[in-house]
């Protein structure tokens, strides 16, 4: 049974899942740089969750739950709302579309991104792979 | 609307024109406008390098203001290469420099009896001869004439070589790299002897209500620089779509042939950043700056190469040699052609050459190897001078392929070479090259972005998987309603702002009051007027169709196994269009509700 998300039992699965999985291992081991995660409240969610993770060739070396972005200097981050990030979770929303809409907002190095989609891409889906409830 | 100048280059004679108002309101600007303005000029018969055909210049209501990448013109007429309607748009500075000197647009006619140039200072007309510019390419005629007509801030839009010569996708250019480059619209221009046309002018803008105008294009820009879009193109320039086009298998390979490329990944947007960028270029108060200056070693400030030139002169030849195609693409700009025809003509001729279509004695001793970087830039020069083998590419990928006895082997849609997005991997895309009014077209609606996630559920632009068939054909024909506005306004597919702020934009400069609907029915009538133009000039429905190229499944690389079902997104494409599924006509019906019945009598 997967915890439930957003909770930090989450978080530490989600990293475990990065550092397990073979598929992300292959797609993500040219990727540098650590995220944080900004979700805004919405719905349910009436405080900014922060999760970051630092993600390094294809393993993730650390996850934590911040206060504030500047607590670390993430090089990507990435915002949503809560709503939007759930929706992505679930499915319902692609990565991509909710990138090109404005439902999730990238600040960071854009080389570095494009570069990288499908590594963002399969991060969602090993996101997805550990999720089965979310508040 | 400012006047449009007519001019008549056989008599050298030119009046002020005044558009009814009618028509602006339906129409608007642009393309869409001047498809109404040469409605009654284009026909069959019409030869496109005779002396009555049009060559139309034209801005939208928002050109030359300082709005969200609003900076652009057409140009519109008969195209060479196609028969069919031609619209091809630029961006730099010509086109507000146009309306600073007084007029919306140029409708050029008639063929002058030697080379020159036009010239139009704060509306002063002039013709000057220009046989001595007769042969320039398109960077030297912009400097030469500035100072001939001792106009240092001019800004110059003309023709190069392959223009003079008659090479049917060669294209207009402006600010040393700006390209009005696909139907060979610059090729018209050579058969009128015209090299080029300098504009100046200090005039104000007419905005109907210019305090409120520039507070909602402050807002405009402020929204488009926060766009992620925005911030790519600015920061990677179109290119930026490479790797992720590459990625699913959507990024064309050896002339259409293959997903996979081992070079693929040296040749992006990213790459370019990171390697050889030295700085950033902007059409007219552009807050994106997509435009790359590069520097490849030897310290010369060149143009950097947007998306389709990067995949044109790269993958497409099997060329991972980023710098070779920075060369190309100055090449090219400088003789005046379009790089997505040249490249995939010259990819043509390299897989006939493989297959055995052709042979040496056809290329004049040329063994066409895929990137061979010297034959490909030997191909370019006798493209652009129409020598041995690169006068029958000069007329284009269709006719080349036809003259070898393979027609079915050129990548083409009516006449025009299919741009550097394959369907098989944006589904979206077959619709929109079958059906684009210019023949195969990335711009008459870039689904592609479309099928990546880039939607708009505002006004029904939703989302489908991008292998997905029939049941997004309404939602493609949204789109090419949607994108037509912008043909219309001439504004950068770029502008990503919402529907609502564009109308905003459109009502406080003209007085009118548009609602959105309003403006993509607007849209919607451009489209089926430029269908019907097109049925008048020979179209119907057995030219809606895809190369052969697509209708076979990738062997690999991210779409690989892919077979588009074709068939049955035209059948919806028509339904959602409401056009006759056996001719492939707009119904009465569809006619009549866009207003179009009584201009359009001839196809009821």
């Amino acid at each position: 049974m997967n915890p439930v998300f957003p909770s930090s039992e989450w978080l530490n699965s989600l990293c475990q899942k990065l550092n397990e999985d073979n598929k992300y291992a292959a797609i993500a081991s040219k990727w540098e740089g650590d995220i944080c995660v900004v979700i805004e409240p919405s719905g349910i969610i009436q405080d900014t969750i922060i999760y970051y993770l630092d993600l390094w060739h294809g393993k993730c070396r650390r996850a934590a739950i911040l206060k504030s972005v500047d607590e670390e200097k993430a090089a990507f981050i990435l915002s949503a709302s809560y709503d939007n990030i759930a929706r992505i979770m679930q499915g319902k929303l692609d990565p991509m579309q909710a990138m090109l809409t404005r439902k999730l907002i990238v600040k960071g190095n854009m080389a570095v991104m494009m570069r990288n989609v499908p590594t963002v891409l399969d991060f969602v889906r090993c996101v997805r792979d550990i999720t089965n409830e979310i508040l | 609307m400012q006047a449009i100048l007519k001019i008549d280059l056989s008599t050298r004679q030119s009046e002020s024109y005044i558009i009814p108002e009618q028509w602006v309101i339906d129409y608007i600007g642009g393309s869409a406008l001047g498809a109404r303005i040469l409605f009654d000029h284009l026909t069959k018969e019409l030869d496109p390098y005779s002396s009555n055909s049009p060559l139309l210049f034209l801005c939208g209501p928002l050109t030359g203001t300082l709005g969200p990448a609003v900076g652009r013109f057409v140009v519109c007429g008969k195209s060479p290469a196609t028969g069919l309607w031609a619209e091809s748009n630029c961006g730099g500075f010509w086109g507000p420099e146009l309306r600073f000197s007084g007029f919306d647009g140029l409708l050029i006619t008639g063929i002058s009896e030697f080379p020159l140039f036009i010239s139009i200072i704060n509306g002063k007309v002039e013709f000057h001869h220009a046989e001595d510019l007769w042969g320039l390419d398109t960077y030297e005629i912009q400097l030469k004439i500035k100072e001939r007509i001792d106009q240092p801030k001019a800004k110059v839009l003309g023709i190069g070589p392959a223009g003079e010569n008659k090479v049917v996708f060669a294209g207009i250019f402006c600010d040393h790299g700006r390209t009005a480059g696909r139907t060979g619209l610059g090729a018209v221009m050579g058969s009128k002897r015209l090299k080029a046309i300098a504009v100046q002018g200090s005039g104000k803008l007419p905005l109907a209500q210019p305090e409120v105008y520039n507070n909602i294009r402050s807002e405009s820009n402020r929204f488009l620089r926060k766009d992620l879009v925005t911030q790519v193109a600015h920061d990677l320039g179109t290119a930026s779509v490479a790797d992720y086009s590459n990625y699913l298998g959507i990024m064309p390979k050896k002339y259409y042939s293959q997903g996979i490329f081992e070079g693929s990944e040296n040749i992006s947007g990213s790459l370019i950043s990171e390697k050889i960028l030295v700085g950033t270029k902007a059409c007219h108060g552009c807050v994106i700056a997509c435009g790359r200056v590069v520097d490849i070693g030897d310290g010369k400030r060149r143009k950097g190469p947007e998306y389709e030139t990067l995949v044109s002169f790269g993958p497409n030849l099997l060329n991972s040699d980023v710098n070779s195609i920075v060369k190309f693409n100055e090449l090219c700009d400088m003789y005046g052609l379009d790089t997505i025809s040249t490249g995939n003509v010259i990819g043509l001729a390299y897989k006939m050459f493989a297959d055995g279509s052709i042979n040496q004695s056809d290329t004049g001793g040329f063994e066409l190897e895929w990137g061979n970087l010297s034959t490909l830039e030997n191909l370019i020069h006798l493209i652009a001078y129409r020598v041995g083998i690169g006068d029958i590419m000069a007329d284009g990928a269709k006719k080349f392929a036809k003259t070898f006895g393979e027609e079915e082997a050129a990548v083409q849609v009516n006449g025009l070479e299919v741009p550097y997005h394959d369907p098989r991997g944006a589904s979206g895309m077959a619709l929109v090259y079958a059906t684009s009014p210019r023949g195969a077209c990335h711009n008459k609606s870039d689904y592609f972005m479309v099928d990546w996630g880039q939607t708009d559920e505002s006004i029904g632009i939703n989302y489908f998987s991008r292998q997905d068939g029939a049941e997004k054909a309404a939602n493609v024909s949204r789109h090419q309603n949607y994108r037509s506005i912008f043909d219309a306004l001439v504004l950068c597919l770029f502008s990503n702002i919402p529907i609502v702020m564009i109308a905003n934009l459109v009502n406080t400069a003209t007085g009118y009051e548009y609602t959105p609907e309003e403006l993509i029915l607007s849209g919607e009538r451009a489209w089926n007027l430029k269908r019907c133009i097109n049925i008048r000039l020979g179209l119907d429905k057995s030219n809606d169709k895809l190369p052969k190229a697509f209708l076979e499944p990738l062997p690999d690389g991210g779409s690989a196994g892919y077979m588009i079902p074709f068939e049955e997104m035209m059948d919806a494409y028509y339904s959602a269009r409401e056009w006759d599924k056996e001719t492939g006509i707009p119904t009465e019906n569809k006619l009549k509700n866009l207003g179009l019945k009584d201009l359009v009598k001839e196809f009821i």
